[in-house]
């Protein structure tokens, strides 16, 4: 290469990518170089991944980060604990809660009854997983999937635990895993967001939080974009009234040529820069819609997903379209589930919350494997903590709740470079303590980016002075036992 | 040299910097200390925890320190240096970083830190903490100010020369909408080409910095840094009140309050003696944090945040310096450590607001802006509830209370009914009915009714909510412990969605729904307002509904003086409304104090004062101190005991009336947020690993070590804090308050991280333009509206922002600022400007936050069923119409074609906003309702005030927007789109008035609507061209 036209590239890329904003360096050296900026088929990535990523050959390309809010009791689906019968409505024994903090919403309870599952759990697979009847069909895909019944977290209420099972830190204002993969490793979908979030229709339950999602101190274009399931499905993608894609194809060449000759005029590349983002947002205009268009899919497939999964707005629906947008090349699907907030009538509810997403998590498995789409896309299952052992209010036969429980919950992975019918960690008899191998979220956090192609150690933002990293400042490890 | 002036002269420019062949001398602030900080503090400097080999390079007294016989830095002699020669080792045990940090420094580094130890390694202290001192300005001619003649210097170094200036239109435009945030009319362009007087200018400058509109867009960057909203932020996310402190931000940007009032008052406006209301307005600045109502919060961890968030929220907005780490550990790269953190924190962690903000709108200390009047009816009102008050508890002193839970045998058991319908209405109800299809109320009686007792049913089909009720003309008294029971019988061939029983005292605030919850909208959720029964009865048969009439916030007492049978859909039939008792006082919480506490211990009894509401549900009865105990049992017996009901009612009911009163005028009076501290200090503690149940070293107030001291007179407050922040020898402030200004007007800051003037910041482009800035600002006694005329008037300002290719390549960013500034404007100013240019503005100044167009489902899918920000319902009228400054601001769900435009969430202190461009931001202006709406608006502007032909009125449109006229190409590719959109509905009138009448305002009805709508596209076209984005 002409080493003038080596020098400029290397400058205007490296001044115009080190900076916030969605700033082209193609486009700024056609600028520069006075040519008609390049059409978007021929042009830069809208989603550039950074130089040097992924740093590693990664296992995974996408992932699907399937996220219950409210947290659900690990008690009464995973953590098979048949002993806990014998100690019905007895006080947990104080050498077991060890002096712990509880919220106020259980401190001031006279006594803390045990309370066994009500559910029956039976082994299931090749691997012999233990599983409540309450998952019917995920107790179906278990040789899929590594169960992880010992991770904690250190926040006690759903708002902080939220933003840390989301983005690190309790404390709002970091960015989301979501928005960390879509800044280090962009997508190849020129046409849809990198990192899309799903929301559930019905609102019910505890809240949601934007900064769930949200790019913390990255530049805002790696928040997530909220699908939606009423409404438009992405925020103004549709025309106004009286409006058809031709008027606007009419309206957006004009605005072409109009800020074209404001560019030779001024020289700016932002001005150009712009032009694209129109021509992308005419793309999407199309590419959503088509997206969320069910109709070509085969009866078979909602069969696996489940009843509701014509419906916009269901769990169900939602996984499905989670494999839709994998297919297209979606970076990261973050679909939000509510309600597993169950702190009194826990079994009525839990069986309902079950019943929205049981067989929808199993259907996406097994679509995702069926498609070849399960060998480089990840998935996750979780809440943001576990509950407690002991019930929250009156404990009765046929009735009781749990509070809030930090020190261990469950969470499933599963698919590329996740072991399959895999169980790590155990807890105490009582669900209440981790006795073996913890895990911390952010050796989650680090054990996904690792699976991306991305070293968590050296995945770094600068900001108040400080590198930055999704998973905070101590040691964490990749949890290697997990890895295929 | 001789063959340059052959090349092209932008290739001349780019070879400049390696013409200068001389290299300077090297500058520890400037050239070491980023190598140091990146590669070397971490492990060698100033947190001692973290300190390898006990050795230090923060300090020229560790660097030259000899260990063992070597030295890391020996000045003059690079060889003999330890750290020079670790750096360059192949060991990966010698190398230094050591591999697994994974940094390695570049030849260029070495080559400089070479140099810096042969030149005799000198040390300086970080540039933003030394003294300001005022430099003087570079000789200039008298025409080039001090400003500009420090940024031409620095221009001539780098070879570069300043832009001509910008032609009158841009720069009318440019500086309206940074002093305004809207447009210049034309008029206003027009009355600025015509002044060819000198300082036409700078008189332009001085009427946009008379104008109101100029605080409202100034005050905007400032609520960012001081995180304002509408709402506290956490889980429920509830409104607050906090918009008088917003206005108060509006009015002194516009009277120009200076900046170290500015300071003071919201630092500290509480404690300035005899604080004046704007004073104690202003202290809300501490009040803009985010708090949470979140059930089971753990309290001390919550007032531990709330201080950090205060803390860190001073330390940047007037330090620029990020506490963040020291937090949890002594800073590894600024000298600071957690001691001092936590002695400043506090200062903030004695403030008397509450752990829970209680999901209220108005968490205490709030301050009521009442007017005279207003304060002379709540002080009326005060001293009569005070009255009723000693009258009730006389009364309760004078009764023997014997509690029957302790009685043998127990008191007898009382039962009864009282029928409210049973073949009608009460007599002397004035029966009603409402909804569809309309009908008359229907009893129904006879051999073919559907009836249940007596003779007759009353029966409703409905299509939607519809019922059958009455509010006046007979009363019902609730008995103790009343139940509540109705027969109710659904047609199976015509069932409802939902059933529902409402009853009125005073209000309709008492409701009771089976089936759908949502389906009848009535009543906020999860309240007596609705209270969800579950599922509807079993259709086809009569079935008796039964509700509780405590459940439903019904007391004992109370007169229930209207009730409804409301139905969502079906046909219903309802019989036998009555209500029975049941009193068994050995096991009443109304008759026994012991059986109440008991129950009630670890429940949430709503009625009762937040203190005793934590106290009851988080403690247990037998640790309730003696106090405590007889506080609620007053309670009790005035509330809730039956026994005590004749003795006290009457007064009691005044009582509740004189308060309910209070309560109605204090709605009608606004309050905001304000900052006070505890009476009595809470102790600090230094946070170990920030923990907030880990104190360790307890701590008292006191200023990083590194500044100069704090002057104070025993214990130091807030006050002697804004004072420190705002005294002479403070080198801080005024740097960072004058580079955020700069930062506003030319894009980036001197110091581009406007937020991190530590050493990890980026060092300032023109160090001692700022410092002359700084100083400056400090002598003109803190005025503000100077410092913004001085940098709006500046040559720099003003040059036009054209840009060549030559220049792009050398100053990408503008820091030097050969060119003028041009950038994407803020969201806010987008919208603003869509709305000024359109006419459909409303310029009202200040109250309440309005909620504008919003799409659906933005608040819905993620707000906590319970919380009162949940479901959005817009405003109409002229609100949707305001500035974006008074746009209701819920801090989990911000308003999304704001959060699309980079406007930050405000759940924490931001001191410089994102600029991104994105393809959601063309989906907000191309498609957004308010966006079509207002070009639809500014189209009928163009098409009767822009004259007759296509082309004067392309012309209006860019005068209007652009304040400049469209070059004869730019007219022509208009006209071109014109012309077809102009066919297209010319051929579908349908979807031409689809499209003019999108928005709440109506299109204009003299213009038809296959006119409106071409032109419509085109405004839409104008008000999304880049040039109108940026300014």
């Amino acid at each position: 290469m002409d080493p003038f036209l080596d020098y400029l590239q290397n400058q205007t890329r490296r001044q115009f990518l080190g900076d916030s904003g969605l700033r082209l360096g193609g486009i700024a050296l056609a600028g520069l170089l006075g040519q008609s900026h390049a059409s978007a088929a021929g042009g830069p990535a809208v989603h550039p991944r950074l130089p040097g990523f992924p740093q590693h050959a990664p296992k995974a390309k996408h992932i699907i980060y399937l996220h219950m809010n409210g947290a659900p009791s690990q008690l009464d689906l995973w953590d098979y604990k048949p002993g806990l019968q014998e100690h019905y409505d007895k006080d947990l024994p104080d050498s077991i809660r060890n002096g712990q903090r509880i919220t106020t919403m259980t401190s001031g309870q006279a006594r803390f009854p045990v309370a066994p599952s009500l559910f029956q759990f039976a082994q299931h697979g090749k691997c012999g997983r233990w599983v409540s009847e309450l998952l019917p069909y995920t107790s179906q895909v278990v040789d899929e999937l590594s169960v992880i019944k010992s991770v904690s977290t250190s926040a006690i209420n759903h708002d902080p635990a939220c933003t840390f099972v989301m983005t690190g830190s309790e404390i709002p204002g970091k960015p989301s895993i979501g928005s960390w993969l879509s800044y280090g490793l962009g997508s190849a979908n020129d046409d849809l967001p990198s990192f899309v979030v799903l929301t559930p229709r019905s609102a019910g339950g505890q809240a949601l939080f934007s900064r769930m999602w949200s790019s913390g101190f990255l530049p805002t274009r790696h928040s997530g974009v909220a699908l939606r399931a009423g409404g438009d499905p992405v925020l103004y993608i549709q025309n106004p009234p009286g409006v058809e894609s031709s008027d606007r194809r009419a309206m957006l060449d004009a605005l072409e040529k109009l800020n074209a000759a404001n560019h030779r005029a001024l020289g700016d590349p932002e001005i150009l820069a712009r032009t694209t983002q129109y021509e992308m947002a005419f793309r999407m205009q199309s590419s959503v819609p088509d997206l969320v268009d069910l109709s070509k899919e085969s009866q078979a497939t909602f069969d696996l997903y489940g009843p509701e999964a014509k419906e916009a707005g269901t769990f169900a629906h939602s996984a499905l379209l989670a494999r839709r947008m994998v297919e297209r090349g979606v970076r990261v699907v973050q679909i939000l589930h509510r309600g597993w907030d169950q702190h009194n009538n826990l079994p009525k509810d839990i069986a309902r919350q079950c019943k929205q997403t049981d067989q929808a998590c199993a259907g996406l498995i097994l679509d995702l494997k069926s498609r070849g789409l399960l060998e480089d896309t990840l998935v996750i299952w979780g809440g943001e903590f576990g509950r407690t052992v002991y019930s929250q209010g009156t404990l009765t036969q046929t009735n009781y709740g749990r509070d809030h429980h930090p020190r261990c919950f469950t969470m499933w992975m599963a698919g590329a470079g996740i072991k399959g019918g895999f169980s790590f960690g155990e807890t105490d008899d009582f669900s209440y303590n981790v006795i073996r191998d913890p895990v911390h979220l952010n050796e989650i956090n680090a054990t996904v980016l690792h699976l991306l192609g991305i070293d968590h150690s050296r995945f770094t933002y600068k900001f108040q002075g400080l590198d930055q990293r999704l998973t905070g400042v101590e040691e964490r490890r990749v949890i290697q036992e997990l890895l295929a | 040299m001789r063959a340059l002036p052959l090349l092209p002269a932008f290739l001349l420019l780019l070879a400049l910097p390696h013409a200068q062949a001389a290299p300077r001398k090297v500058d520890f602030n400037r050239d070491v200390r980023p190598i140091l900080s990146d590669n070397c503090f971490a492990c060698h400097g100033f947190d001692a925890k973290k300190r390898e080999a006990e050795l230090r390079l923060d300090l020229p007294e560790g660097a030259y320190a000899i260990h063992d016989g070597v030295q890391a830095f020996k000045p003059g002699d690079p060889a003999q240096s330890e750290a020079l020669r670790r750096i360059l080792a192949q060991d990966p045990d010698e190398v230094m970083p050591p591999p697994k940090s994974h940094k390695k420094l570049t030849p260029a580094q070495v080559d400089t830190l070479r140099r810096w130890i042969d030149e005799g390694a000198v040390y300086q202290r970080h540039w933003s903490f030394e003294p300001l001192l005022k430099p003087t300005a570079p000789a200039a001619p008298a025409s080039v100010s001090p400003v500009d003649s420090f940024l031409r210097a620095e221009l001539k170094a780098h070879g570069l020369l300043p832009a001509p200036e910008a032609s009158r239109e841009q720069l009318i435009r440019r500086v309206t909408l940074d002093l305004t945030g809207l447009p210049p009319t034309p008029a206003e362009v027009d009355a600025f080409l015509a002044d060819g007087a000198p300082g036409a200018y700078e008189r332009v400058v001085d009427r946009l910095l008379g104008s109101p509109r100029y605080g409202e867009h100034m005050a905007r960057p400032w609520l960012d840094a001081a995180r304002y909203a509408d709402t506290h932020g956490l889980h429920l996310d509830n409104e607050r009140s906090m918009w008088p402190y917003r206005d108060w931000v509006v009015k002194a940007l516009n009277d120009n309050l200076s900046f170290d009032q500015f300071t003071t008052w919201q630092l500290a406006g509480d404690l300035l003696p005899n604080a004046t209301r704007d004073q104690r307005i202003a202290s809300g600045f501490n009040r803009c944090n985010v708090t949470t109502g979140e059930g089971g919060s753990i309290a001390e961890e919550w007032l531990f945040r709330y201080a950090v968030d205060r803390t860190e929220t001073t330390m940047g907005v007037w330090m620029g310096l990020t506490a963040g780490c020291a937090v949890c550990h002594d800073h590894k790269f600024d000298p600071f450590t957690a001691k001092d953190f936590y002695s400043m924190y506090a200062f903030f962690n004695s403030a008397a607001d509450p752990a829970m903000d209680g999901n209220i709108l108005l968490t205490p200390p709030v301050l009521q802006l009442a007017t005279p009047e207003q304060e002379k009816q709540v002080a009326a009102l005060d001293s009569q509830i005070s009255t009723k008050k000693s009258a009730i508890r006389e009364a309760l002193a004078k009764i023997e209370y014997t509690d029957p839970a302790t009685l043998n045998p127990p008191p007898p058991v009382q039962t009864g009914e009282t029928v409210w319908f049973e073949d009608a209405f009460p007599a002397g109800a004035k029966v009603e009915s409402s909804g569809l299809p309309t009908a008359p109320t229907a009893l129904v009686s006879g051999p073919e009714a559907q009836v249940h007792s007596g003779k007759a049913s009353l029966r409703r089909q409905a299509k939607g909510v519809s019922q059958d009720f009455f509010t006046k003309g007979a009363s019902f008294a609730i008995p103790p412990n009343g139940v509540i029971s109705v027969w109710c019988h659904l047609d199976p061939a015509d069932q409802p969605k939902a059933v529902m029983l409402q009853f009125h005292v005073g209000g309709w605030n008492h409701r009771a729904v089976w089936g759908e919850e949502g389906a009848i909208p009535f009543g906020r959720v999860r309240t007596p307002e609705k209270v969800s029964m579950g599922k509807l009865p079993e259709p086809g048969k009569w079935v008796q509904l039964k509700v509780p009439a405590d459940k439903l916030g019904l007391k004992p007492g109370m007169k229930v003086d209207g009730y409804a049978f409301t139905q969502f859909d079906g046909t219903v039939h309802w019989d036998r409304l009555s209500i029975e008792h049941r009193v068994e006082p050995a096991k009443d919480v109304q008759w026994s104090w012991k059986v109440w506490s008991e129950k009630k211990q670890g429940t949430r009894v709503e009625e009762l004062p937040p203190d005793l509401q934590t106290l009851v549900r988080g403690k247990k009865a037998a640790e309730w101190s003696p106090a405590e105990v007889t506080r609620l049992k007053d309670w009790w017996l005035e509330n809730e005991y039956q026994g005590a009901r004749e003795v006290v009612e009457g007064v009691r009911a005044e009582r509740l009336a004189l308060e309910a009163t209070k309560k109605t005028l204090s709605e009608q009076i606004p309050s905001t947020l304000v900052m006070a501290d505890l009476p009595q200090p809470r102790q600090a503690f230094l946070m170990t690993r920030g923990q907030y149940d880990k104190p360790g070293e307890k701590v008292s107030r006191a200023t990083p070590a590194v500044f100069p001291p704090l002057r104070t007179q025993g214990e130091p407050t807030r006050l002697d804090l804004a004072r420190w922040l705002l005294a002479p020898e403070n080198p801080l402030t005024a740097r960072v308050t004058v580079n955020r200004l700069w930062q506003q007007f030319f894009g980036t800051g001197l110091v581009k991280s406007a937020n991190d003037f530590g050493t990890q910041g980026d060092p300032p482009s023109h160090p001692e333009l700022l410092d002359w800035l700084a100083a400056t600002f400090r002598e003109s006694g803190w005025d503000t509206k100077a410092l913004v005329r001085l940098l709006v008037t500046t040559a720099a300002y003003r040059q036009s922002a054209e840009l060549s290719p030559e220049l792009l390549a050398k100053d990408p960013e503008n820091r030097l600022l050969a060119r003028g500034p041009r950038f994407r404007l803020d969201a806010e100013v987008i919208r603003d400007n869509a709305l000024f240019v359109s006419g459909l503005l409303n310029p009202q100044i200040g109250g309440k936050a309005v909620r504008t167009y919003q799409p659906d489902n933005i608040w819905e899918p993620v707000g906590f069923s319970g919380s009162n920000t949940a479901r959005y319902t817009r405003d109409k009228g002229d609100s949707l119409y305001r500035r974006s400054l008074y746009t209701f601001w819920k801090r989990t769900a911000p308003p999304p074609s704001m959060a699309t435009f980079d406007a930050p969430a405000r759940e924490s202190s931001c001191l410089r906003r994102d600029r991104s461009n994105t393809p959601l931001q063309a989906l907000v202006l191309l498609n957004d309702i308010q966006h079509v709406e207002a070009a639809r608006a500014f189209a009928q502007r163009i098409l009767k005030e822009g004259g007759t032909t296509a082309e004067e009125r392309v012309r209006f449109a860019w005068r209007t927007v652009l304040a400049r006229r469209p070059t004869a190409e730019e007219n022509g590719i208009v006209q071109e789109v014109l012309q077809k959109h102009a066919a297209r509905y010319a051929a579908a009138p349908a979807a031409a008035a689809g499209l003019v009448a999108f928005g709440e305002s109506k299109p204009d009805p003299t213009l038809k609507p296959e006119d409106l709508a071409p032109w419509t596209l085109v405004a839409n076209l104008v008000l999304n061209l880049d040039e109108t984005l940026n300014k």
